[in-house]
């Protein structure tokens, strides 16, 4: 995967009567055969990243490197329809572009075969559902054979089906075409669904960018911690060989020595499991049940622990998320390597420094 | 002064497509670009520029009449052009009329379309001569609602086409300029000959082009 789209130093403030926004980075390269998920809070600043990759928006400062052939192209978070009929608005580019017209089918037909429209190709674009013009916004900017497609939240709108469909096609075309994508969504479970590396944007700074399982399971501070899931996050005071006290009862062995100090233990909730009747992973010790909430496919469970909060996933309606209730005691562990540390940084207020 | 007769009712009506189809013609290739540009961009003065446009959908026609009147009258500032009671003095008059309306209606339907959709068009690589096209492609509707506005406002108005154009036989005499003669003088016939054709083309005009909007909306 070589890279084919490089920020570098890239520096852009966008000023408006109530606020004044600065979206910093200072290397980001997308790179070819691979989906890169920007992951960022509403005003984080992921669009105006996209559109200047997209060449819509001049950077204040920095520089946006093409490297290698073939056009970068976007689809926009509210998929727009031209007027005119389906074959029209994904042809309409590569007549723009005075491709001969033999080439112009070809590849119309193949990107409306890819995306599942063929059938709708005679219809007007603006009588498409949601997730139909969805699909058209991505056949059309396929058809264009870019080096570089950005789409900005491309599963708003959709339900899990399409989501996950759109999900699939999405990778095929990648595959075949060896296309650097650029997502960018503020939806956790969307990214992962798409991404093999997720950059973490937050207040406009480009906090972390990484393998996707990386940045998931260490994440680079308590900000990106939250952003990512990794909702279990519990204060404590660290000694050399990694141990991590939370109070005069509780602790949990890290097996990250390091410098002792103060700190964070990280877990993410699916990396923490409760009864540990079949003896996997490190007890911890025992919680009280004192939420259960379902939504039909997941269980999540809140757990009181050594005067923590900590949250636990479980498959709904099998094994324990059947039969545990609200004030149970239930056995806690969890395995080392899944134990995330972060230490307090320097500056503190809440500023966090991995484990090194 | 004779009764109207059928040759002089066909130069009359001939006369009034000429010059109301110079002005509409006229007035469309300057109200769309600037509507256009007006819709699509944000600049300071932005707003006081829009609303003297709308401020010019409701001026008077005899106002701008009276305005265009005196540009053109022979002590005025464009008198050495000897244009006073002439077509193109008309025509000026009728576009002034139209543009306000033009303006007004290219710029709502530019407004309407999607914030992003001038983007997307060039995150698709779409070169500038092509996004113009497809612009009025877009805005087609707009458009059509800007004809029939500017065609209803040129095609019946009298005041300023009377104060510009004096109602000269064989010159500048158009349908509605007509009617009011020959209602003053009393040939009742005549003035109804002659509104009877105005109604007709107006509602073959406007018919037509609301035919051809109902056909694109379906």
């Amino acid at each position: 995967m070589s890279a084919v789209l490089v920020a570098r130093d890239l520096r852009m403030i966008r000023r408006s009567v109530a606020s004044c926004f600065e979206l910093k980075i200072s290397h980001l390269e997308m790179r070819s055969s691979e989906v890169l998920a920007v992951l960022g809070s509403n005003g984080a600043g992921k669009s105006t990243l996209l559109r200047a990759f997209a060449g819509l928006e001049e950077p204040t400062a920095g520089e946006i490197v093409r490297q290698g052939q073939g056009p970068v192209t976007m689809v926009f978070q509210r998929p727009i329809a031209l007027a005119g009929s389906v074959l029209h608005n994904v042809s309409i580019a590569l007549r723009a572009q005075g491709l001969p017209s033999p080439e112009i089918r070809r590849r119309s037909n193949e990107a409306l075969e890819h995306f599942g429209i063929s059938k709708l190709a005679a219809r007007p674009a603006t009588a498409l559902s949601g997730g139909e013009l969805r699909r058209l916004a991505l056949a059309r900017a396929f058809a264009l054979e870019p080096a570089v497609l950005l789409l900005d939240e491309p599963f708003d709108d959709l339900d899990a089906g399409g989501q996950e469909t759109l999900s699939r096609d999405l990778r095929q075309a990648v595959a075949q075409t060896g296309v650097a994508v650029g997502v960018v969504t503020h939806d956790l479970r969307r990214a992962v669904l798409v991404s093999d590396r997720i950059a973490v944007l937050i207040d406009g700074q480009l906090r972390q960018v990484g393998e996707r399982n990386a940045v998931l399971n260490h994440p680079a501070d308590l900000k990106v911690a939250r952003l990512v899931g990794m909702s279990n996050l519990i204060p404590a005071e660290f000694d050399a060989q990694g141990l991590g006290t939370i109070d005069a009862l509780h602790s949990i062995p890290t097996g990250q020595p390091g410098t002792p100090g103060p700190g964070w233990i990280g877990i993410r909730p699916e990396h923490l499991k409760v009864d540990v009747g079949r003896g996997e992973g490190t007890a911890i010790g025992e919680g009280e049940l004192v939420e259960f909430s379902s939504d039909g496919l997941l269980a999540t469970l809140t757990i009181a622990w050594a005067g923590q909060t900590l949250r636990t996933h479980l498959v709904a309606g099998r094994g324990l998320a059947r039969d545990l209730r609200t004030g149970d005691r239930v056995s806690l562990a969890l395995r080392l390597e899944d134990v995330h540390v972060l230490r307090d940084s320097p500056q503190g207020e809440g500023e966090l420094l991995p484990m090194a | 002064m004779a009764e109207l007769d059928g040759p002089a009712l066909l130069s009359i009506t001939l006369r009034t497509l000429a010059i109301c189809g110079s002005s509409l013609v006229m007035a469309l290739g300057l109200g769309v670009p600037i509507g256009i540009w007006l819709g699509s961009r944000q600049f300071p003065g932005r707003r006081t520029l829009l609303g003297l446009v709308n401020s010019g959908m409701g001026a008077p026609p005899v106002v701008v009449g009276l305005l265009v009147a005196q540009l053109f009258y022979r002590s005025g500032p464009l008198g050495h052009l000897e244009l006073w009671y002439s077509t193109q003095a008309m025509v000026t008059a009728q576009i002034l009329i139209a543009l306000p309306l033009v303006i007004a209606l290219v710029v709502a339907a530019v407004a309407s379309l999607d914030e992003d959709w001038a983007l997307q068009v060039r995150a698709l690589g779409i070169p500038p001569i092509w996004r113009q096209w497809l612009l009025l492609r877009e805005i087609r509707l707009g458009l059509l609602a800007a004809v029939i506005a500017a065609l209803g406002g040129i095609l019946s108005e009298v005041g300023a086409v009377m104060q510009t154009g004096g109602n000269l036989e064989g010159e500048t005499r158009v349908l509605t300029t007509a009617i009011l003669m020959y209602t003053r003088m009393g040939l009742f016939e005549s003035a109804y000959a002659l509104a009877a054709v105005l109604l007709g083309l107006m509602l073959v005009l406007a018919g037509l082009l609301t035919w051809v909007q109902y056909g694109e909306r379906k």
